[in-house]
């Protein structure tokens, strides 16, 4: 009715202004041009500060790098090897190009030259080897972590000259190309690797490749980066590869989400972290730059425990899959910058199939499952079977703030259906005590997780080589284990496609992962006077390119 | 200085030292039997990909799989010979979290306490020297306000007037002047109510004195009385209002610190608990204990030093010598 009234009231003035307008859009769509870059070009000079929730815990490089929070810094302190865009795209970066053999368990790296650190180190094939080496073991009884995604089957890496890198793998390893572009494979200086942990915490003391060097920071409070001015190696993906525009960047910790939002709006900072998304709509009504990237990973969903009943029974889990009305979570919880879910993982990842149909919203569908599984509705509303009622109880996700909004949401869901839910919320210490795969009394885990390369989700969702075994399936679903040894096993991009579309659906239509929304981890605000930032594959804003418009 | 003096410092100082091994033992065995730590629930992060049998394999390394007393005695018998030993989520040694941190917080404790004690004194001035008809009863209504007012809602009001509104500072610089200032009279406001409750009450006491009477009939002014007659003996006891408060002075640094997003000892120890930081914890609850046992023994020791009548008489007490009876507590020196 009021939409129906407004087009009534659509003047001639109007309708004019909004022809203009929409040719304007198409005109610059048609060109090509983003309008962007059109608008402005890059100017030098200027500093930003970017409020931040928190700033992690630990700056040891391996123990922080894929943290949400150090993962700022880090992308502009250190380099990579290569670059993965927010589409999953790999290029090359300090790697400019490199090989591989046919079973994808050799791989050749050749490196860009003249590149330093900022402690004057070269950044040679020995220093990648190196990182290579710490990556893979860490230094455990020191405190210093390995890097938990690094493939596993790492055997070891030569330097064959100061610009060629040889790397080894036990077996078949397609992951490791892309995985050079994930945020925990920066590139540190040997110098700073060889300092013991208590040096390497001290964040003064470690030096990267990056376009900004750290000026000064105080744990708890910020961290101000400077730009290197010899810089020039970025990675070509992002069009720009000199030293950066702006001067300095300072990371400032505010923890209260609004304090935040109202410094950004109130012209006192550049850019706020992390806004909650009931407010996005009004910000970008006030003209604030919202930025939603999404990254390369498995959407926000549940584990179902297959050892749990009734989650044993594959219609009660595909009464779950039926069971849940998506679309209603976008629409309630979050905003249209968050989109559905068509597997479970994020559709921008290399590799992600279509397999909406399986998700659909079918309430008649999920109902008939669980007669058909002999729930019976009872007086009050909720099935049962044997005397024992149809109960979920869910984990909401400490590490993700609008969790529990939507595990309250499903619950209304499921309650229609004659579901139970009973919904825990822990802190994350306590979370990360109690609440585990296919724990005995976690029937389903909450998901948030990225990686880069497709390829290894398999390895992590069963049990094979130290994998995660999410369902509990154990060796109970023969189908899923072969696919899984088919994919670790290609040597092709060509080859392994189908079978990662024959996991998705597998996996999907066995109910083993109940997916809610494709994930925006990351949640930007940003004044409309700074311009040229990018995003890339885990959905860290660089502000190497980014500049402030006049 | 006598040797009862000397013996009854050294005494104190004995008490001391076993509260604040008793504070380091208690912290101990009250985090140590908290599910978790902070080294686990970083490993556990799903983001990190790592599988129980890794984690363990970590936790192992670093000796975190050993039992409980066997890591006591080590975190003990470092804190003995002064090592605070290495926070467990940064990674840096305690020593430099604490140093890194202290200024701040002293900063913000003095000039809270500045504030506070600028506040009591104008307000009970006021209740002695405003003529009854001009606003003296809202005057001395201002302790009881001041005292049930959370000092965050000052704090987010001051920041919303004079940060925002007003644009005075900047809110993400909570170490600039006026945010300091601002965060000091946050602090100050609620701190300043329990010194104005008993600096007005001993005034009001005092007023009604004998000596105050015969200076009154002999022509004195009430401002001249306040500052030159009833001051001194009525602000005696703020100087224990004060050491019994230090640590309630600490405790609201870490709220107002909050609110302001400053980085002092208060967000430190916010991080430490939400972390289970132990080692930093075990610092800061003793470091508290040494602070707390210091003030209180510093104003013992100050009182006699402010009234000539409390004074040491060897037998180990305090004895207040005016009316031959002995007294321990300072404020119950009894007037002549």
């Amino acid at each position: 009715m009021t939409d129906r009234s407004t087009l009534l009231s659509l003047s001639r003035r109007r309708l004019l202004l909004t022809a203009s307008a929409l040719a304007a859009v198409t005109l610059v769509a048609t060109t090509g041009l983003s309008p962007v870059l059109a608008a402005d070009t890059p100017k030098e000079g200027g500093d930003i500060t970017f409020l931040i929730d928190s700033l992690g815990d630990t700056w040891i490089p391996n123990n922080s790098a894929i943290s949400s929070f150090q993962g700022h810094i880090w992308g502009h302190v250190t380099d990579k090897l290569l670059y993965v865009d927010a589409e999953g795209k790999v290029s090359p970066w300090l790697a400019e190009r490199w090989e591989q053999n046919d079973n994808a368990t050799e791989f050749t790296l050749h490196l860009k030259s003249g590149v330093t650190f900022s402690d004057g180190e070269p950044l040679d094939a020995k220093a990648v080897v190196a990182n290579l080496d710490i990556w893979y073991a860490g230094r455990k009884n020191e405190g210093i972590n390995p890097i938990g995604l690094f493939p596993k089957t790492y055997d070891r890496a030569e330097a064959v000259d100061a610009a060629t890198v040889k790397v080894f793998f036990k077996k078949p390893t397609l992951g490791f190309i892309p995985t050079l572009g994930y945020h925990g494979s920066i590139l540190i200086s040997p110098k700073s690797i060889a300092q013991p942990a208590s040096a390497q915490a001290d964040l003064s003391k470690t030096a990267g490749s990056g376009p900004y060097v750290v000026e000064s920071w105080k744990e708890g409070d910020h961290v101000t980066l400077t730009k290197r001015k010899d810089y020039n190696w970025g990675p070509a993906a992002v069009g720009h590869t000199g030293p950066a525009f702006l001067d300095t960047i300072t990371y400032k910790l505010v923890s209260e989400p609004s304090l935040r939002v109202a410094s950004v709006q109130s012209g006192q900072a550049d850019v706020a972290y992390n806004a909650s998304p009931q407010e996005l709509k009004s910000l970008k009504e006030e003209g604030f730059t919202v930025a939603t990237p999404r990254y390369l990973g498995f959407v926000n969903g549940w584990a179902v425990n297959t050892k749990h009943a009734p989650y044993d029974d594959v219609k009660v889990r595909q009464a779950l899959q039926a069971g849940i009305n998506r679309q209603e979570i976008i629409d309630t919880v979050y905003t249209p910058d968050w989109k559905l879910a068509t597997s479970f993982i994020q559709s921008n990842v290399p590799g992600a199939t279509d397999q909406s149909a399986l998700l659909a919203f079918d309430p008649a569908k999920a109902e008939k499952l669980l007669d058909e599984a002999g729930w019976v509705k009872g007086a009050n509303g909720i099935r049962a079977k044997d005397g024992k009622e149809l109960v979920l109880t869910i984990h909401s996700n400490p590490y993700l703030a609008t969790s529990k909004s939507v595990d309250e949401l499903i619950a209304q869901q499921l309650g229609k259906l004659g579901w139970k839910v009973v919904i825990r919320a822990y802190d994350v210490v306590t979370y990360g005590e109690k609440v585990k795969f296919g724990g005995a009394a976690v029937p389903t885990y909450e998901v948030t997780r990225s990686f880069i390369d497709a390829g290894t989700v398999a390895g992590i969702l069963t049990n094979a080589n130290n994998g995660e075994n999410w369902f509990a399936l154990d060796d109970r679903d023969a189908k899923i284990n072969e696919l899984r040894d088919s994919i670790a096993g290609a040597g092709s991009f060509d080859e392994r496609s189908p079978l990662l579309n024959d996991l998705q659906k597998h996996v999907l239509d066995q109910g083993y992962f109940i997916p809610r929304t494709q994930i925006v981890q990351r949640i930007y605000v940003q004044s409309p006077t700074l311009k040229g930032e990018t995003y890339n594959g885990v959905a860290y804003a660089s502000y190497y390119t980014a500049f402030i418009a006049d | 200085m006598s040797n009862a003096y000397l013996t009854y410092a050294a005494k104190r100082l004995g008490q001391a030292v076993v509260v604040i091994l008793l504070a380091y033992v208690f912290t101990f065995v009250v985090v140590s039997i908290l599910p978790g730590d902070p080294i686990t629930s970083v490993l556990r992060n799903p983001q990190n990909g790592f599988s129980e049998q890794e984690i363990g394999e970590i936790i192992a390394a670093q000796g975190l799989d050993q039992p409980v007393l066997v890591q006591l005695w080590h975190s003990l018998s470092g804190f003995l010979t002064g090592d605070l030993g290495v926070s467990m989520r940064s990674n840096r040694p305690v020593s430099t979290l604490i140093a890194e941190v202290i200024p701040s917080t002293l900063i913000l404790a003095s000039s809270g306490l500045a504030v506070a004690l600028f506040l009591a004194f104008a307000v009970a001035y006021g209740t002695q020297v405003l003529p009854k008809r001009y606003g003296q009863g809202l005057l001395r209504a201002f302790p009881s306000l001041f005292q049930s007012t959370p000092n965050f809602v000052i704090g987010l009001f001051l920041i919303h007037l004079f940060g925002f509104q007003l644009r005075l500072f900047r809110v993400i610089e909570p170490d600039s002047f006026w945010a300091t200032l601002f965060a000091a009279i946050t602090i100050g406001i609620p701190f300043s109510a329990q010194i104005a409750e008993v600096l007005i009450a001993n005034l009001d006491h005092e007023a009604k004195q004998e000596y105050a009477s015969v200076a009154r009939s002999r022509g004195i002014g009430q401002r001249r009385l306040f500052t030159r007659h009833l001051l001194k003996p009525a602000s005696l006891p703020v100087v224990t209002v004060i050491a019994l408060t230090v640590g309630e002075l600490l405790g609201n640094s870490l709220i107002t610190e909050t609110v302001f997003g400053r980085t002092g000892l208060g967000s430190l120890v916010q991080r430490s608990v939400s972390t289970q930081d132990l080692p930093v914890l075990q610092a800061i609850v003793s470091l508290g204990a040494v602070v707390f046992v210091l003030v209180n023994l510093i104003a013992d020791l100050l009182y006699p030093l402010l009234d000539p009548r409390v004074k040491m008489v060897v037998g180990k007490k305090y004895r207040s010598t005016a009316a031959g009876e002995p007294s321990l507590d300072p404020t119950k020196a009894v007037n002549p």
